[in-house]
């Protein structure tokens, strides 16, 4: 049995983020879900979980679960050393950096990644999507496709990123590096459910899981990828 | 004051010229008014009495049904009735109630507006009500979430204060909070219960107390989080408000409310649809008219002969089969769920047509794909929805969502090629085809359904012959 823990889906699952969860497990029934609540201390705080994923908040609920994590940032860091995977979508990827800007505000995130995110709520959201390419460690070689909406950028050196940005942008619009890439801890702006979107990189995660990495209607989500990739490049490109 | 009246006049030039020529569904003369004056919303003269009506759902059909009586009662009321909802048709609007000195020429001033750019309009405009009619889900791109366009709102609420008044939704566990502390007068609106039993929305736009952070429970729902709810933590306050105009019962079949205002008195209103959003926005009317001191009794008899905008929902009728144009906004989560609900409980044996991709969408790269796995596409597992067909440019991606509700994929029929879809649509054995559109793509939607229809009596043209 392999354990994912759905980390705070009461507030995380604004753009069906939980999706992601529900498609994994369905697509094999020896992984068992696990959702925490904002009242309850995270499972993987005592236990070694296999998988973790926080999806994309309200930016009210992301700094309540800025609060909700730090105790646990010292565990958070080891479970990404020891190579536990970890899936963040959204402004999730924020939480894992060293702060947030917001006008005059500025809130401490976990800093486990050294970049600054701002928020711009005065202006309008920004809208955009991506083709990229995911280079795995193993040699995996994956085109990942991502849809981003949101309110703030995030600035830094991004020396871990995990998508290569071929159409669109990466962290901000200045640059082709995209999301957060360190042993299994894979984090990006993209939001929603990325997984439906990326059924490639779901087969990669259930590798990594050490599970068959047949997909619940393989066919179907595959064939929906490549018309959706061939689009986007003939649309964005 | 020079810019404004130049502001004034030439937009008064150019909407006289666009009247002349029969446009008058064009907001440009606003647009031009703002353009050289800024503040020309705040400048220009406001009649005695400004209604503001915003929300997520149902503002449309609540302005029509309030501007409707208010002009029946004999007032002089200037709304746009096309939905010209942002800071053009605002300025139109006040623009056309004001002659060239600035002296205002009506009595009303109805304004139709977007939640988001709300507390900069209106800070300048200063309308008298309020009218919210919910806060849910809505496009992703635009407004984001319900707690940003929450934000939006109640900036507008804290900028005004008490000059104005708030009408809100009671069963709205979001926006019934709106306005609190902000010095406005608050009333609200509520429903009884119904006795339905709405689907479990998978993506849920409210779902922890915004005061203490406990799970929301409720007595009874609506749809999506519209109820009667309270915090799960007996000692916090968040709860349904008490309703100053409360509708104690709802017959559908019967298609009518009985409304109980805070004095004890009752009216029994005749309701438009058998659409549980509709009698929301029946009620929202009901209670808004009231707050401005029409008559209990002639409000009942306008709503009597009102029926909901034919824009959006017509039907042609051939070999007892109805096919149905039916507006769905799909990027707008909340709508889409409540149309798919609407579907599995509308008892007919139904085809369900998706003509579903978003204008914006197309002028831009490619859709979105995350409203997909926001909207309850489950709820269209029922054993009355017989076909879906699916046509467009997302015909992979709905076909996928709809196998992953569960739907058998015999019943599913997913083209690319939009001329394909009539030739899936069944022609007997059905009670119902329902073409779901896009609200922008009224024209597209009705030939889909016209062509349908046209299919359904050449086949039956064809049989006739050959009998």
């Amino acid at each position: 049995m392999k354990t994912l823990e759905l980390l705070y889906p009461e507030y995380c699952n604004i753009f069906g983020e939980s999706y992601n969860a529900e498609y994994l497990s369905r697509c094999n029934s020896e992984i068992k879900v696990i959702s925490t609540d904002n009242t309850s201390v995270p499972a993987f705080v005592k236990d070694d979980v296999d998988m973790i994923y926080l999806g994309c908040s309200p930016e009210r609920k992301q700094e309540q679960i800025i609060e909700l994590l730090k105790p646990h940032r010292e565990r958070i860091s080891e479970l990404i050393d020891k190579g536990t995977i970890v899936l963040a979508t959204g402004n999730a990827i924020e939480i894992f950096g060293r702060e947030i800007k917001d006008g005059d505000r500025v809130i401490p995130a976990l800093g486990i990644f050294d970049f600054t995110s701002v928020r711009y709520m005065e202006e309008d959201r920004h809208n955009s999507q991506y083709v990229g390419l995911f280079k795995a460690k193993d040699g995996t070689e994956i085109t990942m496709l991502g849809h981003r909406s949101q309110f703030s950028f995030a600035y830094g050196d991004f020396d871990e990123p995990f998508i290569d940005i071929e159409i669109g942008i990466g962290m901000n619009p200045d640059t082709k590096r995209e999301g957060l890439y360190r042993n299994n801890f894979f984090a990006t702006y993209s939001l929603g459910p990325y997984l439906i979107m990326n059924p490639l990189f779901t087969k990669y995660l259930l590798r990594l899981l050490g599970l068959d990495d047949t997909l619940l209607f393989e066919k179907e989500i595959i064939e929906a990828y490549e018309y959706r990739r061939d689009e986007l490049r003939r649309n964005l490109g | 004051m020079l810019r404004f009246y130049i502001a004034l006049w030439a937009s008064k030039f150019v909407d006289a010229l666009l009247r002349l020529k029969g446009e008058t569904r064009d907001d440009w003369p606003g647009l031009l008014a703002f353009k050289l004056c800024p503040d020309f919303l705040a400048k220009v003269k406001k009649p005695d009495l400004v209604i503001t009506i915003t929300g997520t759902n149902g503002k449309t059909t609540t302005t029509s049904l309030v501007a409707g009586k208010l002009i029946e009662a004999g007032l002089k009321v200037s709304y746009n009735d096309w939905g010209a909802n942002l800071h053009a048709g605002y300025c139109l609007n006040l623009m056309r109630g004001v002659n060239i000195f600035n002296k205002c020429k009506i009595d009303v001033s109805i304004l139709e507006a977007d939640e988001k750019t709300l507390a900069k309009t209106m800070g300048m405009i200063e309308p008298d009500y309020i009218l919210v009619t919910n806060v849910c889900k809505d496009s992703l791109r635009r407004n984001g979430h319900p707690e940003y366009i929450y934000d939006c709102i109640n900036n507008a609420f804290k900028k005004l204060g008490s000059k104005t008044t708030a009408i809100l939704n009671a069963n709205d566990p979001i926006s019934s909070t709106l306005a609190e502390g902000t010095g406005a007068r608050r009333i609200f609106y509520g429903m009884a219960d119904m006795g339905l039993h709405p689907y479990e929305n998978i993506v849920k736009d409210i779902t922890v107390c915004p005061v203490c952070g406990k799970p929301i429970e409720y007595d009874y729902r609506f749809y999506r989080h519209l109820g009667k709810f309270r915090c799960s933590d007996p000692k916090c306050s968040y709860r349904t408000p008490d309703a100053d105009y409360y509708a104690e019962t709802i017959d559908l079949d019967g298609r009518t409310t009985v409304i109980r205002e805070k004095d004890g008195s009752v009216q029994t209103y005749p309701l438009i649809s058998d659409t549980v959003f509709n009698v929301f926005n029946v009620v929202s009317a009901a209670a808004t008219l009231r707050a401005v001191g029409q008559s209990r009794e002639d409000i009942a008899e306008f709503l009597s002969r009102q029926k909901i905008p034919e824009i959006r929902e017509t039907y042609k009728e051939f070999n007892g089969i109805r096919y149905y144009a039916f507006a769905t906004k799909s990027q707008n989560v909340s709508a889409a769920s409540t149309v798919f609900e609407y579907m599995a409980n509308e008892p007919s044996n139904k085809n369900v047509v998706f003509c579903m991709d978003e204008v914006q969408d197309r002028n831009h790269p490619t859709e979105t794909l995350t409203w997909i796995y926001e909207t309850d596409y489950e709820a269209l597992n029922s054993p009355n929805i017989k076909k879906i067909i699916v046509g467009g440019h997302m015909f992979l991606n709905h076909k996928l969502r709809l196998l992953l509700a569960g739907i058998p994929a015999d019943k599913i029929v997913a083209v690319e090629n939009d001329d394909e879809v009539p030739l899936h649509v069944d022609t007997e054995g059905i009670e119902r085809v329902y073409v779901l559109y896009e609200t922008d793509y009224v024209t597209k939607g009705q030939t889909w359904r016209d062509n349908i229809y046209k299919r359904a009596m050449e086949l039956a043209d064809k049989k006739g012959g050959e009998e």
